[in-house]
This record gives C-alpha cells, structure tokens and sequence, in this order.
C-alpha cells in the first residue's frame, strides 16, 4: 500500500501475549486452553469474597523475560491495580492489571535500521468467555479463561505503514516464542493486536484524532485493518471532516472497520491500587535468574548464522522465523559439516513436506541429526545430491528407525555415472567399433543395444536408464 | 460534598444498576456522608509521606502449580443460574 501524498500514518500497537504458565496468574487453577466449560475455575477465580489471590512467580519471571528481550527496564518494584467495568466474564467486577507501576517500561526494537519505542509491558488477567448463540435468551459463562496470565506490551506511536507494522507485530512474537514465554498460536488467540491509528499531513506536529481498531488476530488481518483505516481517514481529511476518536472492529469478510464505542462512551475504569496483592519485588537474585534463562534472540540467532555460517539473507531469515525450526537447524549443526547445505535441505526438501502436510517440524518424521548424516554423505560425495533427494529422504521419511547405511543398502542404490566417465567410454568405444557407429549414423538405431551393453559392461553399478540416454545423445550428436 | 443527578446517574451506569426514587435518595445520601469523611481524612496534612500502598509490602510470589481447590459442580452450585456446564446470565451483546 502506498501513504496518500503528502500524508503520514501513525500507529501504535497494544499487543497481548497469552503466557505459557501452568496455573493462573493468581491462584493454582490450571491455564489450559481448550477445557471442558469451567474445569479450571475455583472460587478464587470466580472472585468469592475472602479468598487469598497470590501472584504467580514465573508469570512475573515471564513478563520480565520479554522485558530484558525488547530493551526495557525491569521496575524491580511494581504493583497490580483494578481496572473496573462491568460484564459477566468478568467476575469480580475489575480487571486486575498494571496501570500505575508496570513491570517494564521505556524499551525499543530496531527493525532493518528503524527505532520503534515500546512504552510499557504490563501484565494482567484474562477475562472468561461469553457464548451468546446457545440460548435465545441468555448468554453462557465460561470462566476457563478468567484470571490466566496476559502481557500487554505497548508500542510508542513509531511505526509508519502496515508493513511496519506486520514486521513489528512479528518480531515481537518471535521473541515471546524464542524466549518460551507463549506458543504463539494466532488461531487459539494466543496473541491479539490492537492498532492506534491515525493521519497527518506531513510536517504536522500534532496528532489527530486516532481510531483504535480492537482484537486483530493475524498478522493479514493488521495490514488490511491499517490499509481500510488509512483509506477512509485519507477521504475524511480530502472532504475537510475530522476523524472521531473511537474504537472499531475489523470485519474480515468485508473487509472494512466498523465503529464499536464512540467517544460519548468512553469508560470511566476508576482505577486503584489492588489492595489483596502485596507489591511485586523482583530481587537481584531473582533477576539474575531470569536473565540466566533467556537464550539467543532471534536477531541475534540471525546474525549469527550469516556472519558465521555465512548463510544467505534468504535462508538465515527463514530458518530464524519460527522458534522451532530454528532449533532444529541448531541441532543439525551438531554434526553437519556443511551449514549451507544443511539450510539448503531445511528450507527446501523439510519446508515442502511441512507444506504439503501442513504440519510444524515437531512432526516431521527425520531426526535432525538424521538429516544432517544424510547431508554429510553428500557433502563427502558418497551420494549424488539426486540420490540423496529422490530415493533415500522419501525412504527416510517412510522408515524413522532404520539406521541409514543400511537403508542405503536396501535401496540397492544405482549410481549415477558422471557424464564425463561416460564420454571417455564412448569416445574408447567408437574408436574401437568405427564401423558400427557410422552405421548407426546411416540408419541403424538398433545398435543402440550394442553400445548400452558395452557400456554396462564397463559400469555394472551404473543406472542404465541414465546410460542409455547419456549414449542415445552421444550417438546423434547432441553431446560435444 | 453534593451528588448531583449527572454523576449518581453516571455512577450507576457503570455499575449496570438502576434505582427507584426512594433508593437513589437514600444512596445519595450515603455517598454524600462518604465523601465527608474522605473530605476530612485529606485535611490532614501529609507532606513528605509515602503513600501507603500496600498493607503486606513483603511482595511474596507463589510457585507456578496447578492444584484443584475447588470443582466444576462446587463452583457452579454456588451460581444463581447455571445451564449444563455453563454459568447462565441474562442476554449481554457487545457493551464491553
């Protein structure tokens, strides 16, 4: 998409990252997505009175894991506040969430060159679900998700364009994945997006009014929200009226944002300390135990594997995208001798198997260290790439056990000759049998059985497919 | 200090809570006597003192582990509605 001429895009992004803890954020009910309605819920999650809400360490531990991750200060001192407003999901009438004293703040990425600041990660609770189309007149609560533990990580309004925008959302959601603090998982909502959206005319200092278009569950569908929103602000601003400020919805099958909530309804969410927690202190022990936990981020793994595996842009960015993967391509490094050949393989031959089953590399049947064992046989030229690609990785992917000397074995495998020992045989050959090849020439294509036969005479371990196309060239001419 | 009619109405609406006459004279009324007694609690001069936020401050943390404190058919028993597995309210659309 292009910016309108003469036009800045402005956007900001709240992002919420579902965290992979095993109990609630403040009580020992299971974080489970996928239960059976209200499994997971006790009285504490149901916001009984007089129950004891304690807060989860490894959430705490998690949140200032993204922190150190996206450059921020970790507050080693921060505190929970309620957030009120009134639904059915939400039992206890308040959200509890970080307003005043969030656990990181003022941090950045820099994404090819470009700064984008992030002003907070806070952590807070999920609601529960409301399921409205069970029951002609009463909607259905279901609390499984009540009280399991979010971050919201806020972006400074830095980023210029939809694309800007799908970079920023992915990287951050790398590195909640690098850093095993979400699975990422953009169907089951493991991660949400709002987007800040705004114009202006370029040199403008102020903002206009901004949109913020709520619960983006994909990366298309950002873009598409930003590039509808810039569209329709763009015609608003030609036809000299002010964009409201108020909150939309993305409506994918249209394509376009619809208003949700406009700014008569803003909310009054009366905010206060939580009084039933005790503040969050992270001790200098305890922070150096979160960063001891935290392994290579994924644009360090990048540079990494450019600067000393000497992989291509191309395949050290698409190695580095999914967490996974990326572990798998460290495996192979074990023992793999070519690290450019590795990649090749990975992002070709294990790429096309993960598309065509549409599946992760979790499931993919061959071992890394398999895999890098093959790779290694045709690094050593004990195999031919073809061989390697066309027999023996489909065979490795139909028996995951069997050790792969012996599958070769089995395989009974047919070497390809190189053209160049087949054309010193054949020059042998027509230098011996001058009269049969001229007579070939004259007519006689049935001498092409002769000069087969003497050639795998001479090449018993040959393909004779191979050889006998290698020679029907030869003979007409088509080889020099 | 005075509740007038905007902010009692406001106040409510947020609480999803309607009155009747004689109840909303008689809240307003209370809330009234609240705000005196906060009005009066701010008198006190409290320059150079830290806010006190948390009663508990010794910030203790638990360890992340799943127990079952309580079950499905507890928590749904103590529910005013409840339909199968769900807790059952009346028909909410989109007023988050």
């Amino acid at each position: 998409m292009k910016t309108p001429d003469g036009y800045e895009i402005i956007i900001g992004l709240e992002i919420h990252i579902r965290l992979l803890t095993k109990s609630k954020l403040f009580v020992a009910d299971e974080n489970q997505f996928g239960a059976s309605a209200n499994a997971n819920v006790s009285f504490i999650t149901t916001g009984h009175p007089g129950v004891l809400p304690v807060i989860n360490k490894e959430a705490v531990k998690m949140a200032a894991k993204m922190g150190i991750a996206t450059n921020c200060t970790v507050q080693q001192y921060n505190y929970f506040d309620r957030k009120h407003y009134c639904y059915p999901d939400l039992p206890k009438g308040f959200q509890t969430t970080q307003d005043n004293q969030p656990i990181c703040i003022n941090g950045y990425l820099i994404i090819d060159g470009k700064k984008i600041n992030i002003n907070r990660i806070h952590m807070e609770e999920d609601a529960g679900k409301s399921i409205h189309d069970l029951h002609p007149e009463k909607s259905m609560i279901d609390l499984n998700r009540a009280g399991t533990p979010l971050l919201e990580l806020v972006s400074e309004p830095d980023i210029r364009s939809a694309d800007e925008a799908a970079d920023f959302f992915n990287l951050i959601r790398q590195t909640a994945m690098y850093i095993n603090i979400c699975d990422g998982n953009m169907q089951e909502g493991s991660m949400r997006c709002d987007a800040n959206i705004s114009i202006r005319k370029k040199g403008d200092e102020h903002f206009n009014n901004r949109v913020e278009v709520k619960n983006l569950n994909s990366v298309r569908f950002l873009k598409r929200a930003i590039e509808f929103e810039v569209k329709r602000q763009h015609t608003l601003m030609e036809n000299g009226e002010e964009t409201e400020q108020e909150t939309r919805g993305y409506d994918p099958v249209k394509d376009i944002t619809i208003m949700q909530r406009d700014k008569e309804m803003a909310h009054d969410y009366r905010y206060f300390p939580e009084p039933d927690l005790g503040p969050v202190i992270i001790t200098d022990t305890l922070m150096n135990e979160i960063r001891s936990e935290i392994s290579i981020l994924p644009q360090q793994l990048e540079a990494l594997l450019k600067k000393e595996y000497k992989l291509s842009d191309y395949d050290a960015q698409l190695i580095t995208t999914e967490k996974p993967i990326a572990d798998y391509y460290l495996s192979m490094l074990e023992t793999v001798k070519s690290p450019k050949r590795a990649a090749n393989w990975l992002n070709t031959n294990v790429r096309e198997w993960l598309n065509d089953n549409q599946a992760g590399i979790e499931s993919f049947p061959i071992e890394p260290g398999r895999l890098a064992e093959l790779v290694n046989l045709i690094e050593d030229n004990s195999l031919s790439h073809h061989i390697a690609d066309r027999q023996i990785f489909p065979e490795m992917l139909k028996n995951q056990n069997a050790e792969l000397s012996l599958l070769i074995k089995a395989l009974n495998l047919q070497e390809e000759s190189s053209d160049e020992e087949l054309k010193s045989i054949m020059e042998a050959l027509i230098t011996q049998f001058p009269d049969k090849f001229e007579a070939y020439q004259k007519g006689r294509k049935g001498l092409l059985g002769f000069f087969v036969g003497q050639v795998m005479r001479k090449l018993p371990e040959s393909d004779p497919k191979q050889v006998n196309t290698y020679i029907q060239k030869y003979l007409n001419k088509e080889i020099k | 200090m005075r509740i007038d009619d905007v902010l009692f109405e406001h106040l409510a609406k947020l609480s999803k809570l309607k009155f009747s006459a004689k109840e909303k004279s008689k809240i307003k009324s209370e809330l009234e006597q609240m705000l005196d007694f906060i009005r009066q609690v701010q008198e006190v001069d409290t320059e150079g003192v830290e806010p006190l936020i948390h009663l508990n401050p010794d910030g203790k943390l638990r360890e992340d582990v799943v127990k079952v404190l309580s079950t499905k058919e507890e928590v749904l028993k103590n529910a005013p509605d409840a339909n199968e597995d769900y807790f059952q309210v009346p028909k909410v659309l989109n007023s988050k």
